[in-house]
């Protein structure tokens, strides 16, 4: 048992503390410094997924909301480390004797709970008005069905004739939708809980399966908004991307036209026709090419639902009228003509990306290796011997084992898909 | 779980020690772990209200429930608590004969209605109710089946009580071991009011 | 051996002349003779006594904090560049979920137990917990579950679905491996043994207060640790269901969760933050109730507004049982609820900076003291609010859709978990290691430890505020070039940053471990009272004696042991010191209660906890293995009801002639 007391041990811990006496300041600066890294510093430029940069309605309600908050909670923020900064240095201990030991001050206390407590009632006012200002789906202009599957998006734009839509199309990827058209997501899933979010037009809303959830999306100018799925789904998680596309909506015309023009078959003899019976060979058993007919004439209808666990595969029609491919993980696009298109502006982004993919445009390394081995691509559960607990049905594109020649085809036919 | 036949959790109450709160902490912990089992049951229960009318597959509840079946055996489980109480007054009164006696009724009674839902259960099998037949059946059988080990779980803790007195291993207060588990009992009782109401007596 | 009639006379005493009285146990009643070692391995298996469980529970809960921090430094290390190889994907799933399970279940809530454990009997002049066995039986229970959970690591492959495991993703098609069932079984497990030590431990405090120590005399450490345990009893139960129904469906084909059925997936997501919400309060409560403690111990000064910082840490636990969905508000519930939680989640903001206030306002007028525990409370007050902060950013709904499952949440929460709780356990740490440990923390290397973790921390979760506003989703085991925005500062920037700082925090925490195996190594024992500290458990030898107290403490005072050194001066209305901690303790000594009567070692809760084990990877393993677990579990259960009851033999008796205090040990 040590025989020293109290105010021994006490000395000589103040020995060794008194080395780091100046810890106050010490303090003070690093918390400062950090701070000043942080906000000085600064951010990336042109980050596709800001959520700063609203460019629709639904952000900018959200935007309007974000810089009554933040401002507020960083004020609050320095004046609390202000008034401890100010408190370390000036009662670090100098030798002064035990101080009197208050108990505390009930209206100080009162007054600490209601200024807090009004602060908290005016941003909740706000809030309230803002949740139920983007609820309303009343004035909705255009609807578009979002379904979410491991891991890519499909998106059915129903019959709506005053939008010129006459026929029912399905695409994958990205979402084209009109400029100043408050558009209406309608979205579900076939599997699991994915989440669909395109930040420049409005915060992420979860596809679920079994329910229909929605999402309002409005741009104010045509272009390109990078998104992501926002909600755990699964090994490729990561992988499941998606862009909305806002075109003029004499733009937008002609892209509706486009989807539902009749399918033309290639002419004979090409690689593209070689390429298209490659297709009704191996791909037809799970995408869908509409208007695409068998060798006897007969309409070929792919079999998704059983082969794929979730029940559906891309319909790659009009494959090469959007620029990714894969669950958006990989462009379409070569490099210099993604930069091309991606960072056009508002004025010429329609034109650019009517034109579609081009063959001098095709980034053909990637479309050639996912054709080879999709699974090495990008992590799926497409191995044929690992597939007991999905019932033999395969969750994400298998390795069809394609030579080389028939990849040729392939991406020749594919290229024919405008 | 209770301890029954220690020394050293009548830490509180032996040795002439008040306890702050007027209960002993045997007491008290029961108390609390009722208090957690209400939300256990709970949440089996708001899971059943939720899929009791999702029925893919198999019967529907209004054909196969038996109203009249299931009504006596709650009523034996309700004469139950009855005879629980009378075990407690017994042991209050250190009648150990007489609370044997009425723990070995409230144990038999218990196993029957333990014993009437085996049979039930039995019986929507064999008519096309099985655990993963539907969603109804999953929360039903879960549900119930959680209740009915609550049960069996007291019936076998009624018999080792009465094995204990008889062959005079109870340490402390004696009477407060047969009101332990005369409490665990009574929620075991209360908790099938409230499923038998929900489940069985209003129409989903 | 079992009917031996060796009673205690002096005669068989072996010792007496090294004033060691040795006693043997009486007939036993029960299966097996009670273990009696006070000795050796066989001591630390079979106790019962809170004090050494504590340190049990704390080492091993600080050995998963080192298992959790090196899942996070491989996480750090993937997302240091674009398109990470050093993870596969699925490994990289595997890492997160484990990681946070780890943290949250495996080292947060077992560590904060094991200061309640250690200290709640001390602070409210306890002898014990109100039921010893089950104290043992719910560390012995962690262990099994902490194991369980990471056997998976090597049977097949870790859980891989993320620690809140949303259904359907979660269930038998879409997560094949059997790494859920291992999650499930563990947590199920480590949710027992949280459950009993929570009734445990509310029986204590209401229960075996001090003579005089009304709950408005309880130090804060306890107060808040008494909430806790009433959000464990009542959110515990709710996952436990939700685990249940998930087991269900993936071992026995129920369709709980199976939208072809028609289940709904939003089940899974309510249960599962009816508990998850309480469970953060529970995670930062008892930090907050360590730093209630350090504060006032190192300004020299009272808690400011003690009734204030007691009532509000209640009505967080009370009101953090309404705000669950706030974790759903992008899940389409609806603009109603959506508000409802949105304004219920903005309440829960007001007592918690109370507490802030409070913390500054008395340090406020203080003669402040930095040692290393002090540093670490600071760190908690101003990094906790940070934290808190950008909480309220969330709480607007609106806004939180655009935050939610962005590596803008994973800010805020490191910053009030690692910077909060975590903070305030290592202060508590270097505050009563002494007491624990009867040696002093070296307080160059905690400077050291602390400043490295301040730095290491900032680097890492700052940025992340930054790379979750800018668009960077969480749970990614890869991010893009082309997602990560231009400039020198680019998302690319930040995330490197963030693993540098990983790899700096890591070094803090090295700090630490050197610090204590220098600790450990020095012979120099620290003073008794080496803070001049303020609360009971003070009042004790460093480290207390087995009974804690020689004579129970009668109460007059909320932070009774500063009150009976000191007295304020009339005159001048300064404090005088009447009395050092040395001088209490040896007074107490001196008066000891002539009757003490302490708990003997069980072989039970261990077995029972092998038992439930077994009974748990029969669940995965198959039917026969379940079996042999519940006759392990049914054994053990009535062994333990049948206990031998070696009422005084095994007692500690202190005679109180010469006012040494005396060991009794008992023979095996």
């Amino acid at each position: 048992m040590s025989h020293s007391d109290s105010p021994h041990s006490s000395e000589k811990a103040m020995d060794i503390v008194n080395n780091v006496k100046s810890s106050s300041h010490r303090i003070r600066n690093s918390i400062a410094s950090i701070f000043g890294i942080v906000l000085l510093a600064g951010c990336a430029t042109n980050a596709p997924q800001d959520t700063w940069q609203p460019k629709g309605d639904n952000a900018q309600i959200i935007n309007n909301l974000q810089w009554i908050i933040f401002p507020m909670a960083g004020v609050v923020g320095v004046l609390v480390f202000a008034f401890a900064a100010y408190t370390f240095w000036k009662f670090t201990d100098r030798g002064q004797p035990i101080p009197s030991q208050s108990h505390g001050k009930p209206i100080v206390e009162i007054i600490l709970t209601i200024i807090p407590a009004l602060i908290l009632t005016v941003v909740g006012v706000f809030t309230f008005r803002g949740i139920f200002e983007l609820a309303n789906t009343e004035d909705t202009e255009m609807v578009i069905n979002v379904t979410g599957q491991q891991w890519w998006w499909e998106y059915d734009y129903p019959v709506q004739t005053d939008q010129g839509i006459t026929k029912p199309i399905i695409s994958s990827g990205q979402l084209v939708i009109p400029v100043g058209t408050k558009v209406l997501l309608r979205e579900t899933s076939r599997d699991v809980i994915h989440s669909y979010w395109i930040p420049a037009l409005n915060g992420k809303k979860d596809a679920v399966p079994g329910r229909i959830n929605l999402l309002r999306l409005q741009a104010d100018k045509p272009g390109l908004f990078a998104g992501q799925c926002t909600e755990f789904c699964g090994l490729s998680h990561a992988n499941m991307r998606m862009e909305a596309i806002a075109l003029s909506k004499e733009d937008f015309a002609k892209w509706v036209a486009g989807q539902q023009k009749a399918y033309t078959s290639p002419a004979a003899g090409t690689p593209a026709k070689e390429g298209e019976a490659v297709f009704l060979n191996q791909c037809i058993r799970c995408h869908q090419v509409n208007g695409l007919k068998k060798a006897d004439g007969t309409p070929a209808i792919a079999a998704p639902d059983e082969n794929v666990y979730s029940g559906a595969a891309p319909n790659l029609s009009f494959l090469m009228s959007r620029n990714t491919f894969a669950g958006a993980k990989f462009d379409l696009l070569n490099k210099s003509c993604r930069e091309d298109v991606w960072g056009a502006s508002p004025e010429t982004i329609g034109a650019k990306y009517l034109a579609g993919v081009s063959q001098s445009c095709l980034n053909e390394t990637d479309l050639r290796a996912w054709l080879r081995n999709a699974p090495a691509m990008k992590p799926m559960y497409a191995d044929p011997t690992k597939l007991e607990k999905s019932g033999g049905k395969y969750r994400g594109m298998p390795n069809l084992g394609l030579t080389e020649t028939d990849i040729d085809k392939l991406v020749a036919y594919l290229l024919t898909l405008k | 779980m209770a301890d029954i036949a220690t020394h050293d959790t009548d830490h509180a109450t032996d040795h002439g020690h008040h306890s702050s709160t007027g209960l002993s902490n045997n007491k008290l912990a029961m108390w609390l772990f009722l208090g957690s089992e209400c939300l256990l049951f709970g949440g089996l229960i708001s899971t059943y209200m939720l899929y009791r009318g999702r029925v893919q597959n198999g019967p529907h509840p209004s054909q196969i429930y038996d109203i009249p079946f299931t009504s006596v055996s709650s009523f034996v489980l309700l004469m139950s608590s009855l005879t629980m109480v009378l075990a407690v007054s017994s042991a209050h009164r250190k009648d150990d004969s007489k609370t044997n006696l009425w723990l070995l009724i409230t144990g038999l009674l218990g196993a029957t209605f333990v014993g009437g839902q085996v049979y039930e259960f039995t019986t929507f099998y064999r008519e096309g109710l099985g655990f993963t037949t539907s969603l109804f059946s999953s929360s039903f059988y879960s549900l119930t089946g959680f209740h009915g080990v609550h049960v069996s779980v007291g019936v076998i803790m009624l018999m080792s009580l009465m094995g204990i007195i008889k062959k005079g291993k109870i340490t402390g207060d004696k009477a407060e071991v047969v009101e332990l588990i005369g409490l665990y009992w009574h929620f075991v009782d209360v908790v099938w009011i409230i499923i038998f109401t929900l489940v069985y007596l209003i129409p989903s | 051996m079992s009917t031996n009639e060796l009673t205690l006379t002096p005669g068989n005493a072996l010792d007496v002349a090294k004033g060691k009285l040795v006693v043997a146990p009486t007939q036993s009643l029960g299966v097996v003779r009670r273990p009696v070692n006070t000795t050796g391995w066989r001591e630390w298996l079979f106790t019962v006594d809170h004090k050494k469980l504590g340190i049990m529970y704390g080492t091993v809960a600080f050995v998963f904090f080192i298992v959790g921090g090196v899942e996070a430094l491989f996480i750090r290390l993937q997302l240091a560049l674009p398109d990470g190889r050093i993870l596969s994907a699925d490994k990289y799933n595997q890492m997160f979920t484990m990681h946070a399970t780890t943290m949250i279940f495996l080292f947060a809530m077992p560590m904060a137990a094991a200061f309640a454990n250690y200290f709640l009997p001390l602070q409210i002049g306890a002898r014990d917990v109100a039921f010893p066995r089950l104290n043992a039986l719910s560390f012995w229970l962690f262990l099994t579950g902490g194991l369980i959970l990471n056997a998976s690591w090597f049977l097949g492959g870790a859980a891989d679905g993320g620690w809140f495991m949303y259904a359907p993703n979660s269930g038998p098609v879409f997560s094949p491996t059997n790494g859920v069932d291992f999650w499930i079984l563990g947590l199920q497990i480590a949710g027992i043994a949280s459950l009993i030590g929570s009734i445990n431990l509310i029986v204590t405090v209401l229960n075996m207060r001090a003579p005089g120590m009304t709950l408005m005399k309880m130090p804060v450490f306890t107060w808040m640790i008494l909430v806790v345990q009433f959000l464990l009893v009542f959110s515990l139960p709710v996952i436990t269901v939700a685990l249940v129904l998930l087991m269900f469906q993936r071992s026995y084909g129920a369709t709980f969760f199976d939208v072809s059925q028609g289940a709904d997936p939003l089940l899974w997501q309510h249960l599962f933050w009816i508990f998850g919400h309480p469970e953060v309060y529970v995670l930062i409560l008892p930090a907050f109730g360590i730093i209630s403690e350090v504060l006032p111990t190192f300004s020299r000064k009272p808690l400011f507004g003690y009734p204030f910082v007691v009532f509000s840490g209640a009505s967080i636990g009370l009101v953090g049982f309404g705000v669950w969905a706030h974790h759903m508000f992008a899940s389409g519930l609806g603009p109603v609820s959506v508000a409802v939680f949105s304004m219920a989640t903005m309440a829960i903001a007001i007592p918690t900076g109370v507490k802030i206030f409070n913390w500054l306002l008395t340090m406020w007028g203080g003669k402040i003291w930095y040692s290393a525990a002090m540093k670490f409370a600071i760190g908690l007050v101003i990094l906790f609010t940070i934290g808190g902060l950008s909480g309220v950013t969330h709480a607007v709904a609106p806004s939180d859709t655009q935050q939610t499952d962005t590596y803008y949440i994973v800010a805020h929460f490191h910053y009030v978990l690692f910077g909060g709780m975590v903070f305030g356990l290592f202060s508590g740490f270097y505050y009563w290691w002494p007491k624990v440990f009867g040696k002093m923390l070296n307080e160059k290397l905690g400077s050291w430890n602390f400043w490295f973790m301040v730095i290491g921390m900032n680097l890492t979760f700052g940025p992340m505020h930054i790379l979750g506003l800018q668009g960077q989703p969480r749970r990614m085991y890869v991010w893009t070039e082309a997602r990560a925005g231009e400039g020198f500062f680019n998302l690319g920037f930040w995330n490197m940053v963030s693993s540098i700082g990983s790899f700096i925090l890591a070094v803090g925490v090295l700090f630490f471990i050197i610090n204590v195996i220098k600790t450990t190594r020095n012979p120099e024992r620290a003073p008794l009272d080496p803070w001049d500290a303020r609360t009971l458990e003070w009042i004790t030898t460093s480290p207390p004696k087995v009974h804690n107290f020689d004579r129970i403490p009668v109460v007059h005072h909320l932070d009774e042991f500063f009150h009976r050194k000191y007295e304020e001066d009339e005159a001048t209305h300064t404090m005088k010191q009447v009395a050092t901690g040395e001088e209490l303790v040896r007074a107490e000594e001196a008066a000891a209660d002539a009757d003490i009567h302490m708990p003997g070692p069980s072989y039970w809760p261990l077995l029972l906890s092998i038992g439930v084990g077994i009974l748990g990877m029969g669940v995965i393993y198959g039917t026969p293995i379940m079996v042999v677990g519940a006759l392990v579990v049914l054994f053990s259960s009535y062994g333990w009801v049948l206990e031998p009851s070696v009422p005084d033999a095994i007692d500690f008796d202190t005679p109180s002639t010469d006012g040494h205090t005396k060991e009794i040990t008992p023979v095996g």
